[in-house]
């Protein structure tokens, strides 16, 4: 498959989403539901594969799209007293993708994926709530947590259809790029919840900087690996490291630098 | 006091009741020890339990199984609470049933998350039922209440909506989940469609009532006896039928629109609470409670007479006689 097919189908599966969550006053009050390509370009892999594919997997990809975008909605409530109307349809919104995405399924009579999903769901609040906790944690507790808010949804859905062997690979992409995201808050002093308990473990946000970079080093590497053990062709292998990945290079440079 | 009163009026479910209790905190349980102290303290809250009760109670007209009812029970109690628990966050609510609220509590972040974790719970639980038309039931109203919401929030501050709107708020946001409660506790013990869609019409305008008489105690009751300050509806922008009945008088009117969507002293708030209740507001909307608490009582008079449906009417009674 040509590079231009996967950005297209990906498209294609962007504005599907989009239209299934629509609604009038939200597109207007609010930043509308967050899709990120990554994710839709792991969601899916296994078609541009040429792995076996139906309508009823490319439905549960476009739900398990949607959970994301009602949990990412979540995460944008801020504590702000008091709350304006942007952030009310912001919660409403995230409620209201949870609805759609479990009458999507419910539609095409797939309620084992509900339950895959709503477990899915509990362990991502679980380590997304973590970060509020006041106690201290190991390094490898927080990543593990990490791993866990970026991947736990996708990966359930590589369970539920059989494609687990693309785990490894999108666990280190996903993750990569949560860390590429992260380094850039940090470095323009946005401080994420994330940023904040890795300050205080590591004591300096400079040293942060420096595991963020050799984080994104590490994994880099990891991600070459692993499309060599997928043997993704070599499009597929092109798309990735420069239209999913594009940080990359930068992350080199930053190393080389640093 | 009042809470004890209603209890009262399930007592023959109270057994299954409080295995339905012993479920909500085991259905709760985290390995995050915030997500579970903040749902614990959003369950330990209390609450009339309005929705597992009309399951049950539906139940009973088909073959009820407790194993098989509490399926459907919990989850719904469960959806119940993580909308009150988004609610606080969208309305900023210090206090809810004389408790700080979890966003209080803690922040808005962990209210968010803790919503999200009930609702999963809630749905994980559920779908342990196979039967697509009790997943079709409830994602239309998980939908519905959602829209409901929303369309609360465009119609904050329109002091000049109809009195269409409001009704078509008041049901999708506290009917619709009365009523399906009493529609799937019908379905899941397999009575007839018959009897399912009087159920299902008597929980609709019982929680047309419901939340009728909610609207009406924000300004009845007192703060100590509404766990929140007395008039928090109008503080919040929210146009309720006591405001919609007294605006017809033109100084009322007058009074309500200078003091909408202000920062409100507490001298302003009690006499804006207490002009609607020295109105004929109130009782104009406690005549529209009533005449949705008669279609609920007609709808009861189609279903087998027994024990339960003794106790639904004299739940409606009470409802549109309760003050708290």
């Amino acid at each position: 498959m040509k590079g231009h097919q996967i950005q297209s189908k990906i498209i294609s599966m962007e504005v599907e989403v989009l239209n299934a969550v629509q609604q009038r006053t939200l597109d207007q009050f609010t930043e509308g539901p967050s899709i990120k390509e990554s994710r839709l370009f792991f969601l899916l892999l296994p078609f541009f594969d040429g792995k076996n594919w139906s309508a009823e997997i490319e439905s549960s990809a476009k739900t398990v799209s949607i959970v994301y975008a009602a949990l990412h909605a979540h995460d944008k409530i801020k504590e702000d007293v008091p709350i304006i109307k942007e952030q009310q349809l912001t919660v409403l919104a995230g409620d209201l993708y949870s609805g759609i995405y479990y009458q999507m399924l419910v539609n095409s009579k797939n309620i084992a994926m509900v339950q895959q999903l709503a477990s899915a769901i509990i362990q991502v609040s679980e380590k997304k709530t973590s970060f509020f906790e006041e106690a201290i944690r190991p390094l490898d507790e927080i990543e593990e947590a990490i791993i866990i808010i970026e991947t736990e949804l996708l990966l359930s859905y590589y369970r539920f259809y059989g494609f687990s062997e693309y785990t490894l690979l999108a666990e280190q992409t996903l993750l990569y790029l949560r860390y590429a995201e992260e380094l850039e808050y940090l470095q323009s002093k946005h401080y994420t919840n994330f940023l904040r308990e890795l300050n205080s473990n590591l004591a300096h946000e400079i040293y942060t900087e420096h595991w963020l970079l050799e984080k994104l080093d590490s994994l880099h590497g990891q991600i070459l690996v692993s499309i060599a053990d997928c043997s993704l062709d070599y499009e597929l292998a092109q798309f990735l490291l420069h239209q999913i990945t594009p940080h990359q290079h930068r992350a080199e440079q930053l190393t080389r630098e640093g | 006091m009042e809470k004890m009163k209603l209890k009262l009026l399930y007592s023959d479910l109270k057994p299954e009741l409080e295995m339905i209790e012993k479920e909500l905190e085991q259905a709760v349980d985290s390995k995050s020890l915030l997500l579970n102290d903040a749902s614990l303290h959003l369950l330990q809250a209390g609450g009339k339990r309005i929705r597992p009760v009309f399951v049950l109670l539906a139940g009973k007209f088909g073959d009820y199984n407790i194993d098989v009812m509490k399926r459907v029970a919990v989850p719904l109690e469960l959806i119940h609470m993580a909308s009150l628990v988004h609610d606080d966050v969208i309305d900023d609510s210090e206090i809810r049933r004389g408790r700080p609220t979890v966003k209080a509590q803690w922040n808005n972040s962990v209210a968010m998350y803790t919503g999200d974790f009930i609702l999963a719970r809630a749905l994980e639980r559920i779908t342990e039922i196979e039967s697509p038309r009790i997943h079709e039931i409830l994602s239309k109203t998980l939908i519905e209440v959602c829209r409901g919401e929303i369309i609360q929030i465009q119609d904050k501050y329109k002091l000049d909506q109809n009195l269409r709107d409001y009704f078509r708020r008041i049901k999708r946001k506290t009917a619709l989940l009365i009523s399906s409660s009493c529609e799937l506790g019908a379905l899941v013990s397999g009575t007839d469609e018959k009897t399912a869609a009087h159920l299902r019409r008597f929980g609709y305008f019982i929680g047309m009532s419901f939340q009728i008489i909610d609207d009406i105690l924000d300004f009845t009751s007192t703060d100590e006896e509404l766990g929140k300050p007395a008039g928090s509806d109008f503080i919040q922008g929210n146009i309720t039928l006591p405001i919609l009945c007294a605006r017809k008088d033109p100084e009322i009117y007058a009074t309500l629109k200078a003091n909408l969507n202000k920062d409100l002293s507490n001298e302003e708030r009690l006499m804006i609470v207490r002009t609607i209740r020295n109105s004929s507001a109130i009782d104009e909307a406690k005549a529209m409670s009533e005449r949705y608490l008669e279609k609920a009582l007609r709808e009861l008079s189609f279903l087998p007479k027994g024990q339960a449906v003794k106790t639904m009417r004299k739940i409606a009674f009470f409802i549109g006689k309760r003050n708290f």
